[in-house]
């Protein structure tokens, strides 16, 4: 092909590309701009072939131009055919072209009386914060547009969640005088549709619908603490309750976090990071939470976190507990908090809690106190303790959990986790009750989870025989 | 090239072949040619600057560490959009990709003048050297291939097929072989540096057999390997896998996985501490680091961390946890193992990379949205914002430093 047609051939598509470029067509108007490109193509085809016929009729012409240009001048012409061919290459071959980015910012400016705005430090002007438009030349892929406005999008949405469950029971009677609960099958499901949204900056908002349906042993084992953590949020079954709705904020650097509403402050209080999940972890509410806290069920409340993320942490809340309470001032549960993060001995890390709480719930003032810990003894065994004392009108109660959790290395596969505990409840009246419980929970997709439960209950009541059961269960729990 | 500079090139040769020291067979570090005359020296110790990649501006900048100062700034050209920038270990040349450009991009570290743009393949992003300064390997993520420019020739002499969206190499000690994370893969590649060619693809760890109860987690997308990361004497390597939320410990004598560790969720990275103790991947699937004791290759700690992690720099005997879009960095106590606090650099910000200086003494973080670098004193935790540094900081540099590193 010889030079002046190489150039044309590749000057004029380049050109028209960078008129392209220039205007910024946007994936919308690329198809009809490559049409209208394609046309000019041909157009040129056309035009180069008319040329070289030309050229034909008048080679000793041409090549007498072709002779008049020095080697030197051919060479750079050569070189800069040689580039417009790369960049043509790019163009076909690389990222998407797309308009200039336009962004927002915060800008600082300085404002005097007349309302004049000038970028620099003014005499006479103060400064003040305002927004305005940046646009810089970024290239990005057509899928990198795509997926920021996508995202874009999703931090204004309201995310929902779904948390369902449901959990198979059966008893069987180990000890004891015979109760209508040996030999029977029972079955209880939840399902928790949450939402959450910013609504401000450090300001979110949170609610939470149950629904729940069923039967759980609960109902026909009279046993101290829930046999089945899911029965906690029982208050009407196959009905819609709100079980959360509150609004959080934080302040002070976002050291402090601030949540109102109605809520659940066993949520806040005696966490523990081996046994606090009726959904994952163990099913026994005695394994989950601490009957020494002493709440019911949710209700109005407002809770502050103080947290430095230096590994102490502070907590202060107060609730109502009861439903059926006409005021706010009945069944107020009023609870504190330090929370901190250990490396004893040089193990990994454990978390260990100190709460207290009052409450006004029987008429008069109550205490109770308790800890939790838990403590990692390796990267796959986690041991974990909960104590409680709450005084109660027959003297005080105590109530003692223990167990272990192991994840990661003995286990059927990686993300699968399981754990064996014990609880004592020892009220002041003399009732008692023993539990323990393993569990082997099977993560078989991110969203689904099946685990296998062996429950064993010992109730052992004032003037009463003891009585015993044995549970197996299978809970099978499913979260987006 | 003028006279001068072939002849001082020329001269150098002969040295060092009547020294009998063989180039490119070992870690060897070229001296600086002596400066010009004519004034164009703007860099005269290659040590003194933090290189800042502005993304937007398509420019490297260079701002004087003692100073404060921006001293000297290299366009690009338009559209660049340059990605991470690296100074040879010779202290000669700056480099960088422009990610939409398909180029590598060249700068004489003294007069900061761009000397030469490299076609390479789609996409370019990070980068890296050979002990020698001889190779410069570019990985083009979206080309699936690592190109190879000479250093010598400033040329490009072969760009190696057969990756998976290659995001960093790392050479041996020895420069004769290098190791490449695929980001959409499960695999550490090892190319043979001798012949710049892909010789062994090392899986880091199986795909669990329940994944196929999970297509939309494993067929939509893969988040792989960003990294093999060298451990200080440069035997193992640690390749934290996103996807499989493990970090497998690769001997490279033998080039095999000795150890997988299990670590949080969906580990982006992981970073090494400068005294070779411990490691910290940052885990963004579930806001937590884990901290892993490199003599037992095993997890010390799991400590809470922050959203949208990005990079982990050490310093004061600290590590600071870079959290993108929440504006705080958070800062661990290594000698305990335990949260020391949090920073906030800003709010509405989003931070990117940072770099530390050879002292272990302070920070150079990339904040893009205000287009400053915060320099943060890692003793205090005192913070600096140097303002106008370009448009979109992506990414620091200094010369020497332990965590050069991009995102």
């Amino acid at each position: 092909m010889s030079f002046d047609r190489r150039l044309v051939r590749l000057a004029v598509p380049c050109a028209l590309a960078a008129l392209f470029l220039t205007l910024g067509a946007t994936p919308g108007h690329a198809q009809g701009t490559n049409q209208a490109l394609a046309r000019r193509v041909e157009q040129l085809e056309q035009r180069v072939q008319e040329l070289e016929a030309e050229r034909a009729a008048s080679a000793p012409a041409a090549s007498g131009r072709t002779a008049n240009i020095s080697p030197e001048a051919l060479q750079a012409l050569l070189d800069r055919v040689n580039t417009l061919e790369s960049r043509l290459g790019d163009l076909e071959t690389s990222a998407v072209l797309s308009e200039p980015e336009t962004r927002v910012k915060r800008v600082e400016v300085y404002v005097d009386n007349n309302g004049n705005e000038y970028d620099q430090p003014t005499p006479g002007a103060k400064k003040t914060v305002t927004y305005q438009r940046e646009r810089v030349l970024r290239r990005q892929t057509i899928n990198e547009k795509i997926e920021e406005a996508l995202s874009g999008e999703e931090g204004k949405r309201v995310a929902i969640g779904v948390d369902a469950a449901t959990v198979t029971q059966f008893a069987s009677q180990t000890d004891g005088p015979d109760t209508d609960a040996d030999g029977h099958a029972y079955q209880f499901a939840a399902a928790d549709l949450t939402f959450a949204a910013n609504l401000a900056q450090n300001t979110s908002f949170f609610a939470d619908v149950v629904g729940v349906s069923g039967s759980p042993p609960d109902n026909e084992i009279p046993s101290l603490t829930l046999l089945n953590g899911y029965t906690a949020r029982l208050q009407n079954a196959n009905e819609l309750n709100l079980r959360e709705a509150w609004l959080r904020t934080e302040v002070f650097n976002q050291r402090l976090a601030l949540s109102l509403g109605r809520l659940d402050l066993t949520n806040y209080f005696d966490n523990n990071a081996a046994a606090n999940q009726e959904t994952t972890q163990f099913i026994s509410d005695a394994l989950v939470n601490n009957p020494a806290l002493g709440l019911s069920s949710n209700g109005s409340g407002v809770v502050a976190v103080y947290d430095a993320k230096n590994g102490v942490n502070f907590k202060l809340g107060a609730q109502q507990s009861d439903p059926a309470a006409t005021n706010l001032s009945e069944s107020i549960f009023s609870l504190a908090e330090v929370g901190y993060l250990a490396r004893p001995f040089s193990l990994p890390e454990g978390n260990y809690r100190l709460w207290y709480r009052r409450d006004n719930s029987s008429g008069r003032q109550r205490d109770g106190y308790g800890l939790s810990f838990d403590q990692k003894l390796n990267p796959n065994l986690t041991l974990f303790a909960r104590y409680g004392s709450s005084d109660s009108d027959a003297g005080n109660d105590h109530f003692y959990s223990t167990g272990v959790q192991f994840e990661y290395g003995a286990v059927l596969n990686p993300l699968d986790a399981w754990g064996l505990g014990y609880a004592y409840l020892d009220l002041g009246s003399g009732d008692s009750e023993h539990l323990q419980e393993l569990y082997y929970n099977f993560h078989l997709a991110d969203r689904l989870r099946l685990s296998l439960h062996l429950q064993h209950v010992t109730e052992q009541r004032v003037g009463a025989e003891s009585v015993g059961y044995l549970l197996p269960g299978l809970r099978l729990q499913a979260a987006f | 090239m003028n006279t001068y500079k072939l002849f001082s090139a020329g001269l150098g040769l002969l040295l060092a072949c009547g020294a009998g020291v063989p180039l490119g067979a070992q870690e060897h570090k070229m001296p600086m040619p002596a400066p010009l005359n004519d004034g164009r020296t703007l860099l005269s110790d290659p040590t003194s600057v933090v290189m800042i990649v502005n993304r937007d501006s398509n420019d490297i900048a260079f701002m004087d560490i003692k100073s404060k100062k921006v001293v000297g700034k290299t366009f690009l050209g338009n559209n660049v959009n340059p990605h991470m920038v690296m100074m040879s270990p010779d202290g000669r040349y700056v480099v960088t990709g422009g990610t939409r450009a398909n180029k590598a991009y060249i700068i004489d570290a003294r007069t900061l003048e761009l000397v030469k743009a490299i076609p390479v393949d789609i996409a370019p992003e990070h980068l890296s050297f050979s002990p020698d300064s001889r190779w410069y390997y570019q990985g083009n993520p979206d080309g699936d291939s690592v190109s190879v420019i000479d250093m010598t020739t400033l040329t490009k002499v072969k760009t190696i097929p057969g990756f998976a969206e290659p995001l960093n190499v790392t050479f041996t000690p020895d420069g004769t072989k290098a190791y490449v994370g695929n980001y959409g893969a499960h695999w550490v590649g090892v190319i043979d540096v001798t012949r710049h060619e892909l010789a062994k693809k090392i899986q880091v760890a199986p795909v669990q057999s329940r994944a196929g109860l999970d297509p939309e987690k494993y067929l939509t997308s893969i988040q792989g390997i960003n990294i093999a990361a060298p451990s200080i004497d440069g035997r193992y390597l640690y390749a934290a896998d996103t996807d499989l939320g493990v970090v497998g410990v690769i001997d490279t004598r033998e080039d095999k996985v000795v150890k997988v560790i299990r670590v949080g969720k969906e580990p982006w990275r992981i970073y090494m501490n400068h005294d070779g103790k411990y490691a910290i991947t940052a885990n963004n699937g579930d806001e937590t680091i884990s901290i892993i004791d490199l003599t037992k290759n095993e997890v010390a700690a799991t400590l809470e961390a922050g959203p949208d992690m990005t990079g982990i720099n050490f310093a004061a005997g600290k590590a600071f946890v870079i959290s993108s879009t929440s504006g705080f960095v958070y800062v661990y106590d290594m000698a305990t193992l335990k949260p020391a606090g949090r920073i906030k650099v800003g709010v509405n910000i989003q931070l990117e990379t940072a770099t530390t200086d050879a002292a272990d003494e302070k920070l150079y973080l990339a904040d893009s949205t205000d287009n400053a670098v915060v320099i943060i004193d890692a003793r205090t935790q005192a913070m600096e914002k140097v303002l106008n540094v370009g448009l979109y900081p992506w990414g620091t540099h200094i010369m020497d430093s332990k965590d050069n590193y991009c995102h």
